[in-house]
């Protein structure tokens, strides 16, 4: 079991190394000489031959990385080239206002969709299957720009009790925050929820008809036990991966309905980013959302082991 | 605002056309649902008038210019919509290109319009108390001038005048000795580069009618009324402002009540229909406020040849695309730059004929010419502008291939480095810097980077001319010039469709000019 722990945190810290290289030679592949991309039209040559110069861009791309990641790996994530701070103070901020944003989806979306994906599971093929199929294909078939349109037109125009747009920056407190969170957070909930209901539903079903639920029926528990006991944990381990895939999506941001919303997120701090050249926040955003899926899927799989007890032994089995 | 086309933000996370539009409609139908009316209700072509309440509070989103906006009216990053509020220029621009006093109560040139005199306003303070003097707008003019500045309006003023050109006699008078003559010197200080600031004081302390109380780099911020003004006291309390990038994120904050104005915002017209069949929100225009263009790289293959340029101006229709693009919303351009309105114009237009220039491109040997046209969702009109070109060019045999290109760098790798592209800038440039700044051969901003020694010349001679009536002529010979030489294809002007809430009254915006001093809101008893 440690051998597979120790493996799996290799790989994990592997792939983030990985992606490390991936996304500081994808972000230098951006169309556009970064300098004159950074200054905007008005710059003169020489002010574009100064910041070159400034960001080492006359040095190999392989340098650059280099003293990138070591700066990186002692916490320093350089300086953003259009405000001049540093990159981590800023991004922590956008990270936290997204945070609050996740939990509150996350916390919503899973507990809901799980509760929903096991009802329809259990009724298969009665109505409340079929309501609840049906709004989850909807839901993952509307785009979620789409959805939080119609969310603002539903809570903020008609019916004002919302509010539209965040009108705060990265900044404000959480107190602040709080009133415009809910709308974000129900458009990205709905389309989560949708992809976890259905994945929920095909493994209670898949595990209703195997045969150690029958035998525990058999044995005369009540269903409530046999659900709650037997068959929720297994039904549960699939359901895992597509929750901290999910999870990663949105810790990472998610910039189309940030931006639907002017909400000051990671995702909306990403795309500025992309539109400035702001080549340093743009590297360690992508790296903090790299570790961030890496981490989520990490905990899926050590949370699968913990539910899973042929996973727990199996390495036992196979080395004896 | 950079001094581009481009308000930075305003185009600078936008929507995809069709993305835009699809909400459009979701919207439409729901507020269609709402209002129970079928029928669309035009957008309005004027701005509601009447008597403001005094006081009440504005609140304007607008799109940040980078994350690292600021204040100073020099600076090529400078947080636009602030600076009519917090400053005073010298002088102003009039719709039709004319110039008003503002600081300065008059000038005077010597004959040959090199020595300029401007006598200034005496009852000025700045916000900070300390009073408006000349020292300021020798310290302003010589800040714009210095490189380490690196002012956009540098490139326009360095070539007329030196700092040390710049004196000042007595506390109100303020002399410009210019490096040759430029009767239309004046006009070129209504740039919005030029408001005044104060030496001894900090960036964001002006003359204006509003005084700073806070800001963000791209966050909110708050300015309130100076009852010291010169011009008397504004009739709004106070403007709030909040960054918003995204144009759909600003129509919905009006939609639902968030704010009052979308500053720097060209809204499409799906967009624009649903904020006018709200009850909340309506529609105003700044006429004439988007020049969009085609322009025809000339040093690039086919386009040095001038009978493939000539042949292009004739090929398409520019009332269809005129028509198809902004849906008449504007004026025609007759491929000619300066805008209808402005006081130089001519109406000089070359008629529409395919045949001859399917002829022309024979002549030149580009028969059955295939050329890619590019465009991108920087703005809303470039695709249907393109499209609508390329369409109407067909019957003269021209091919052209529609480019959708990032909208990102579309400014940085497509314009001026591809042949052809769609492009926009605002009007409200003065005429000599406008023909100058973009025609002259050379010109940073020469996106034809078409070169002509004798227009060139017919831009010097109009400059040197004193006599308003004889300068007009000469402005307008390099209007019908331009039309049958250059490289630049206008095929309209479009009117601005700004979305504001209808409890604004007396919004009026023309070129760079924002009347600040008389907005104000009407609380409506609903």
């Amino acid at each position: 079991m440690i051998v597979f722990v120790l493996k799996r945190l290799g790989s994990a810290v592997l792939t983030v190394a990985l992606s490390s290289l991936l996304v500081f030679f994808a972000v230098q592949a951006l169309p556009g000489d970064v300098a004159v991309q950074v200054l905007g039209r008005d710059a003169t040559p020489e002010a574009v031959a100064a910041l070159r110069e400034q960001l080492h861009l006359n040095q190999p791309a392989w340098t650059r990385y280099l003293s990138w990641i070591g700066s990186a790996l002692h916490g320093d994530l350089g300086t953003s080239l259009v405000s001049g701070n540093a990159v981590a103070a800023n991004l922590g901020l956008h990270l936290r206002n997204t945070l609050l944003i996740a939990v509150v989806t996350v916390v919503v979306a899973i507990t809901s969709s799980l509760v929903l994906g096991v009802v329809a599971g259990l009724h298969r093929d009665r109505w409340p299957d079929t309501v609840i199929s049906w709004l989850s294909l909807v839901g993952m078939s509307v785009p979620e720009f789409v959805v939080a349109t119609l969310l603002v037109l539903i809570f903020s125009v008609t019916v004002p009790i919302l509010p539209a747009v965040v009108l705060d920056g990265p900044n404000a407190s959480v107190a602040e925050l709080l009133p415009a969170i809910w709308l974000p957070a129900a458009a990205l909930g709905v389309v989560m929820a949708a992809y976890i209901v259905r994945m929920a539903r095909t493994s209670v079903i898949d595990v209703m008809a195997s045969e150690f639920v029958t035998t525990a029926t058999l044995k005369g528990l009540t269903r409530w036990r046999v659900v709650t006991r037997h068959a929720l944990p297994s039904a549960l381990l699939p359901t895992l991966n597509v929750i901290a895939l999910n999870v990663a999506w949105l810790v990472g941001g998610v910039v189309v309905v940030e931006s639907v919303f002017n909400y000051p997120g990671l995702g909306k701090l990403m795309l500025e980013s992309v539109y400035d050249r702001d080549l340093p926040m743009l590297q360690a955003i992508a790296l903090v959302s790299a570790a961030i899926y890496v981490v989520c899927n990490l905990a899926a799989d050590l949370a699968a082991m913990a539910l899973d007890p042929k996973l727990r032994t199996g390495r036992r089995t196979a080395t004896r | 605002m950079e001094d581009r086309a481009c308000p930075p933000g305003g185009g600078r996370i936008q929507r995809r056309t069709l993305l835009g539009a699809g909400l459009g409609l979701v919207g439409a139908s729901v507020l269609a649902a709402c209002g129970a009316s079928g029928a669309v209700a035009p957008l309005p072509a004027t701005a509601a008038t009447g008597t403001p309440d005094r006081g009440g509070v504005l609140r304007i989103a607008r799109p940040p210019a980078s994350s690292a906006e600021t204040l100073d009216p020099a600076s090529s990053l400078s947080a636009y919509e602030y600076l009519g509020a917090l400053y005073s220029k010298l002088v102003r621009g009039a719709p039709d290109g004319s110039v008003l006093p503002d600081l300065a109560e008059s000038w005077e040139s010597d004959p040959l319009g090199v020595r300029w005199t401007f006598r200034l306003r005496r009852d000025v303070t700045f916000h900070d108390g300390r009073p408006f003097t000349s020292a300021d707008v020798v310290h302003t003019v010589a800040r714009i001038l210095d490189p380490a500045t690196s002012s956009p309006q540098r490139g326009v003023l360095s070539p007329l005048l030196d700092p040390s050109g710049i004196s000042a006699p007595d506390a109100v008078t303020v002399v410009f000795e210019l490096k040759a003559p430029n009767a239309e010197f004046p006009s070129l200080l209504t740039a919005y580069q030029c408001y005044v600031v104060s030496e001894g004081s900090p960036i964001g302390v002006g003359t204006g009618p509003f005084r700073l109380e806070s800001f963000t780099a791209a966050g909110r911020g708050r300015v309130v009324a100076n009852p010291d003004h010169f011009a008397g006291r504004p009739v709004l309390a106070a403007i709030e402002y909040y960054s918003i990038s995204d144009m759909q994120a600003r129509a919905n904050a009006l939609l639902a009540g968030q704010v009052d104005l979308l500053a720097q915002t060209n809204l499409d017209f799906v967009t624009a229909r649903v904020i006018n069949a709200s009850s909340r929100a309506t529609i105003a225009r700044s006429a004439n406020a988007q020049w969009y263009g085609l322009p025809m790289l000339c040093t690039a293959a086919p386009f040095t040849d001038p009978l493939v340029r000539r042949a292009m101006k004739l090929a398409y229709d520019q009332d269809s695309v005129f028509k198809l693009a902004i849906q008449g919303a504007g004026s025609v351009g007759n491929d000619n730059p300066v805008p209808p309105g402005n006081a130089v114009w001519t109406d000089y237009r070359v008629p529409r004929d395919p045949d001859r220039a399917r002829a022309l491109l024979k002549q030149a040997g580009h028969d059955g010419l295939q050329l890619d046209v590019y465009t991108s969702s920087y703005d809303p009109i470039f695709t249907p502008m393109a499209v609508a070109f390329a369409d109407s060019v067909a019957e003269a045999g021209i091919r052209l291939n529609v480019r959708t290109a990032s909208s990102d760098s579309y400014f940085s790798q497509i314009w001026m480095h591809q042949p052809l592209c769609a492009t926009y800038w605002y009007t409200g440039r003065p005429v000599d810097q406008l023909l100058n700044q973009i025609f002259r051969g050379g010109s940073s901003y020469n996106e034809t980077a078409w070169s002509d020694p004798a227009f060139d010349a017919m831009l010097d001679a109009a400059r040197r001319e004193m006599d308003a009536g004889r300068r007009r002529t000469l402005y307008q010979d390099a209007q019908r010039y331009l039309v049958d030489n250059s490289g630049s294809i206008t095929p309209m002007f479009a009117d601005r469709l700004v979305g504001l809430s209808r409890e604004v009254v007396n919004y009026a915006e023309h070129g760079f000019e924002f009347d600040y001093l008389n907005i104000g809101l009407v609380r409506r008893s609903s």
